[in-house]
């Protein structure tokens, strides 16, 4: 047991960069260049661990302490998932909410933080994220209900651990719903491409990578890797709504599992070849979209009576 | 079987969903033969158990006229009169996007609160039948175009087409009539009203038939 909790926290403290390599080849490969080596984002993060940071005069306490905030709330919501088969180190009835929250909390810090350099660009972008963010948690919530709904319970684990299986021969059709919508929001969530450019940063439609555009060294890299768990949590929800399948022997669940996380950020990488960034007052509309996805899949759910 | 048939009902409001959130003419039109296409579908799924030759051939019908025939003339149409788009909606493309969320929700609660005479096949296609008759309805009153407007009467069409799935075993016939009398309702409405529009206003903007004229 020791082991497996040993297993499931190597994987999500190690694993997430090389999701980011696997976008970046993928994208390199539509765009056909070689592109920068899988390992690519562990050297990113290695070099800035290096680097001193440097503090605007203007910032006080908050700005050091988000990147730290932030980062260390996202890996809490990553002790609360499931990965493959395997039961998270922390579980309780109606951690759910916690998890949203701990998302939550973490969008916020970097918002304080943005706010806090009085740069009226970073103002801008901290702006964008709060509307878009509280847009999208509802949608968020909406579909984390109707999995409860399915699974009768409230708590992640239970959810995703053999709580869905059944319920793709009965419902098939609502999850579809729940998976489009929560791809959208995913992709909102993590700024991806439809919505946010992540390799840029100095760009006026910019969301994300406009708030953190005064860290540096440590905290940026912080911020990075936080970034990348946090693509890395979603996706492994994603894959989990997705395939319920279980051998039941863990390496070989584990292993299955490390492959369809990789299909994944494959996925990522094609959506963000093939598609263009949205006009920004497009976003909210992807954001609506996807709600109502999730409310119709909602309705059907109640009437079904399940 | 009962899974598939979800899916249908669900893929065919959804498509009502794009229908309704998107501005350009060409996209609704293709929208609406899809989603015509999988309407043809439906009899197949609700009726396997029972299947005969004049289900098939209303099915048929059904899919050639409103999945193929109608998309054909559409873009005909817009090709005459060369509009491309709607520019600027009565009601925003968010706010009837929101507005027919909540429309689908009304008419899932109507269809829970509905009692009916015979069962059903799936209590889902009454819902759905209702959801894309108001999508159809905010269609036609939230465009300015003749076009879209078109496109929100046989949005609604299929909503009715849908409901009368239902009696296909009853009276066949009648909902026979009912699939031509669209194709004829098309025919004239954009017959007369698109081409004298363009033709009175060198434009297809209906807000234009408000003011007065002598």
């Amino acid at each position: 047991m020791t082991i497996l909790l040993l297993l499931h926290l190597t994987i999500l403290i190690f694993f997430p960069p090389l999701l980011l390599g696997f976008i970046g080849k993928t994208k390199a490969f539509f765009a056909g260049r070689i592109g920068p080596p899988l390992l690519q984002p562990y050297y990113d993060l290695y070099k800035l661990m290096r680097k001193a940071s440097v503090y605007s005069v203007t910032t006080n306490w908050i700005f050091r302490a988000a990147p730290m905030v932030s980062l260390a709330a996202i890996l809490s919501a990553g002790i609360l998932m499931p990965i493959a088969a395997m039961k998270p180190p922390v579980q309780f009835w109606g951690d759910m909410i916690l998890f949203v929250y701990l998302f939550a909390l973490a969008r916020f810090v970097i918002i304080l933080a943005a706010l806090d350099t009085g740069s009226s660009f970073e103002g801008m972008g901290a702006s964008r994220e709060a509307t878009f963010g509280c847009l999208s948690e509802i949608t968020m919530f909406l579909n984390l209900t109707i999995l409860a709904l399915l699974s009768r319970n409230l708590s992640l684990s239970e959810i995703f651990l053999g709580g869905l299986s059944s319920s793709w021969l009965l419902v098939g059709p609502v999850l579809i719903l729940v998976v489009v919508s929560f791809f959208l929001i995913l992709l909102v969530e993590n700024s991806r491409i439809p919505v946010d450019d992540p390799e840029t940063h100095l760009e006026l439609t910019m969301i994300h990578e406009v708030m953190v555009l005064d860290h540096s060294g440590v905290d940026l890299a912080y911020i990075l890797y936080g970034k990348a768990v946090k693509l890395f949590i979603f996706g492994t929800m994603l894959v989990s709504i997705i395939i319920t399948f279980r051998t039941g022997d863990s390496l070989i669940d584990t292993a299955f599992f490390i492959l369809e996380i990789i299909a994944f950020a494959v996925l990522i990488g094609i959506v963000e070849s093939t598609m263009a960034r949205l006009r920004l007052n497009k976003v909210s509309f992807l954001l609506f979209s996807a709600f109502i996805f999730s409310v119709f899949g909602f309705i059907v759910i109640l009437v079904r009576g399940h | 079987m009962n899974v598939w048939l979800d899916a249908i009902l669900i893929l065919i409001v959804i498509l009502g969903l794009f229908i309704v959130a998107s501005t350009r003419l060409g996209t609704m039109i293709h929208i609406f033969g899809l989603q015509s296409l999988f309407l043809g579908c439906v009899p197949f799924f609700l009726y396997a158990k029972e299947m005969e030759l004049y289900i098939i051939f209303v099915c048929l019908a059904a899919m050639v006229l409103r999945g193929l025939i109608m998309p054909y003339f559409l873009f005909w149409a817009i090709r005459h009169v060369s509009v491309r788009s709607e520019v600027s909606p009565l009601i925003g493309t968010g706010t009837t996007l929101l507005l027919s969320g909540f429309a689908i929700a009304g008419a899932f609660l109507l269809a829970s609160k509905l009692i009916f005479p015979v069962k059903i096949g799936s209590d889902m296609v009454i819902p759905s039948s209702f959801s894309l008759i108001i999508m159809g309805f905010l269609l036609l009153v939230g465009r300015n175009k003749a076009i879209s407007q078109v496109i929100g009467y046989l949005v609604l069409e299929n909503g009715i087409f849908l409901f009368a799935i239902l009696l296909l075993k009853k009276m066949p016939l009648l909902v026979e009539m009912g699939i031509l009398l669209d194709l004829f309702i098309a025919a004239l409405v954009m017959g007369i009203v698109v081409n004298h529009i363009s033709v009175e206003f060198n434009n297809t903007d209906t807000t234009q038939l408000t003011t007065l004229k002598d």
